[in-house]
């Protein structure tokens, strides 16, 4: 079916094109909106598997301790900003689950309830794979100001949005996530500890499918064949900016 | 282990430093027998690629035997001898399967930072800023190699490593620059710039069927190798020539090179105002690059010619002609090399004898002689074509030629 659509030799005009309607990438108040589209090399059905396996979640997603199911579409998450160590638990439940096509879920305690993440599937029209694209509508303490502080101090709640895809499509497409964190070097000294925070440098890798990951959150290698879990969810990766935004808005607040 | 490392402008250092260690199931750790310095090495030298970090290990061009792998590899074992091309790519993206390995989506772990400058990252590259990924370099003792099943290329013979050496980088360079300038049977090809990757497309342009390849530069020692081993017709452009220009014109029968190949790059030097120019330009960091080349290429090139560019640029340019490439309806072609793309079919040239990639090296050195070498070829001191290391030799600097 999608070939036919390129079959230029049959196009006939006047034909209807569309006008293209941009994602949310916004602050507003205490609301953080973002997005990131990858198109990834599988199929809908196998990145959902992935995205769905709550043992991967630590393996893949920044900053999370671990995450154990509570309910039948409910989890608990512990998490740690990559900086500070600093951390922070929370509740969340399944809204919607369909398999290879949709899911979004929703944080239910703390103060950030009500924030949520979509992540749509759609088989890419040209054979390339699967284009994915995650929206995060995330209540942040501190709104526009810990957008701008945590771009320098740490990842951008927007920015986190952008990662978190990036290594999915990582892990599934090369079987592991890159990382230099552990090789060698000479001495670093000020100028380039200083230069490896401006570049974001200090935030931990997700360890993906590396040998020193914590047993726990260890993948069979064979993550594509894997079977989903029934209890979905990647709630988690909006914690981070409200556990930063926290923070920066605690010590702000304080100044007063 | 010992590692060349970076450690500000103008300063490279002898380091004792951790051995590296297996991080991903894909990696492997290879002994270095071989590594050299190349040309574009010379760019972080003084500073001109960004997000250099104090203590970076150095190294893209590198070769050695495989001393651990990875859980997940598959291809190679401990005592397999290799040559690690110098980008580092996943070989199962978009990318990698349409033969743009230099493009791979998956292996920069600072892509956001390429994003950030560039719009979209390329793949990492081995001992080349952070934000190529920030990895450790093969100037060193031993090497972690990503995705090991995908980049090295085995050597399943006795040949010299000194032969097979510049399939790391500057032989496919230096190929895929002839590839990319559409030579067709007979074509009149332009390069500037006769530094090892120069040289490597002077005589790929042969390969791909040029019929006259013309080469530019000032050092002697250069222009010898252009002229006796590769086959150029060579201009010496600080000689009393009025213009590059002019003298193209006239080795090309008044129509320009049918291609141009700028393999000189960021840091380009010249005779005329403009070359002024651009080093005031620079040094006041009002452009990062120096094109001097590349607007010479754009005037010089016949109209609908194609300018290749391996040479490497790193940001912005300034006062370039670039309603000249539209008025004469130029196509160019350029990027880091799709080095996966080449590897085999280069080594089969060097198995079936048409060339013998060593013919460029000047000197062999050991750990000890490598800052002091960073500088000399820097300065293009006592005839320096190209530096080979031996890592485990800890000094003693052999010249290969008078």
């Amino acid at each position: 079916m999608a070939e036919s659509a390129f079959q230029t030799g049959e196009v006939r005009f006047p034909k209807t094109g569309g006008t293209w309607t941009p994602l949310p990438n916004d602050t507003s108040g205490n609301k953080v909106r973002s997005h990131a589209v990858q198109t990834i090399n599988a199929t809908p059905e196998q990145i959902f598997n992935v995205y769905s396996r709550i043992e991967l979640l630590p393996t893949w997603q920044e900053g999370v301790v671990s995450v154990e199911e509570t309910g039948a579409n409910t989890l608990h998450w512990k998490m740690e900003d990559p900086g500070t160590r600093a951390p922070v638990e929370f509740d969340s439940e399944i809204l919607e689950a369909e398999q290879g096509k949709r899911h979004v879920s929703r944080i239910t305690s703390g103060p950030s309830a009500g924030s949520t993440v979509i992540l749509s599937l759609e088989p890419h029209p040209a054979g390339r794979g699967t284009m994915a694209t995650m929206i995060t509508d995330a209540t942040v303490p501190g709104g526009w100001l810990t957008n701008a502080i945590t771009a320098v101090v740490s990842r951008r709640p927007q920015q986190i949005t952008t990662e978190n895809l990036r290594h999915l499509k990582e892990l599934i497409e090369s079987g592991e996530i890159p990382t230099v964190e552990g090789q060698p070097a000479g001495r670093r000294g000020i100028s380039g500890k200083l230069k490896q925070i401006l570049l974001g440098e200090n935030m931990p890798t997700p360890p993906g499918t590396r040998e020193n990951a914590r047993p726990e959150d260890m993948p069979t290698r064979n993550l594509l064949g894997s079977t989903p879990s029934k209890t979905l969810t990647t709630i988690g990766l909006i914690a981070l900016p409200i556990l930063v935004g926290t923070v920066i808005w605690a010590s702000v607040s304080g100044d007063d | 282990m010992k590692a060349i490392c970076w450690m500000g402008t103008g300063k490279v250092e002898v380091h004792t430093v951790d051995d590296p260690q297996i991080i991903n199931p894909s990696d492997a750790i290879i002994r270095v027998t071989r590594t050299a310095i190349c040309g574009s090495d010379l760019h972080l030298f003084d500073g001109y690629i960004p997000t250099m970090e104090s203590g970076d290990i150095l190294g893209h061009e590198f070769m050695g035997i495989v001393e651990e792998v990875g859980s997940s590899v598959t291809k190679l074992k401990r005592g397999d001898r290799v040559v690690i091309p110098f980008t580092i790519a996943c070989g199962n993206c978009f990318f990698c399967h349409k033969d743009l390995w230099s493009l791979c989506d998956n292996t920069n772990p600072n892509a956001r930072v390429c994003e950030s400058m560039y719009g979209y990252s390329g793949s990492a590259l081995f001992g080349y800023s952070h934000i190529y990924g920030g990895f450790a370099g093969g100037q060193a003792q031993y090497v972690r190699v990503p995705f090991a099943d995908v980049g090295p290329i085995k050597i399943e013979s006795d040949i010299d490593d000194e032969k097979v050496l510049f399939l790391s980088d500057i032989y496919p360079t230096g190929y895929q620059a002839a590839e990319n300038a559409n030579i067709q049977p007979g074509d009149t090809v332009a390069v500037f710039g006769c530094g090892p990757v120069g040289l490597f497309a002077i005589a790929s342009a042969y390969m791909l069927g040029a019929g006259r390849v013309i080469a530019i530069d000032r050092f002697p020692e250069r222009l010898a190798l252009a002229r006796d081993y590769c086959g150029a017709t060579v201009i010496d452009y600080t000689d009393g020539n009025p213009s590059i220009v002019e003298a193209l014109r006239d080795l090309s029968n008044g129509i320009g090179p049918d291609s141009i190949i700028d393999a000189v790059g960021m840091e380009a030097h010249g005779v005329d105002a403009a070359a002024i120019y651009d080093k005031i330009d620079q040094a006041l960091m009002m452009e990062t690059d120096r094109p001097t080349v590349l607007r010479q290429a754009i005037q010089a090139v016949r109209k609908g010619g194609t300018l290749s560019i391996p040479g490497v640029y790193g940001g912005d340019l300034d006062k370039l002609n670039f309603g000249a490439a539209f008025g004469k309806g130029l196509t160019m072609k350029m990027g880091q090399t799709n080095m996966h793309k080449y590897l085999k079919p280069l080594l089969d040239r060097v198995y079936a004898g048409q060339i013998d990639p060593s013919f460029l090296i000047s000197h062999r050195i050991g750990m000890e002689d490598v800052p002091q070498m960073y500088k000399t070829w820097r300065d293009k001191k006592d005839g320096v074509t190209k530096v080979v290391i031996d890592p485990f030799r800890e000094s003693g600097i052999e010249k290969l030629r008078a």
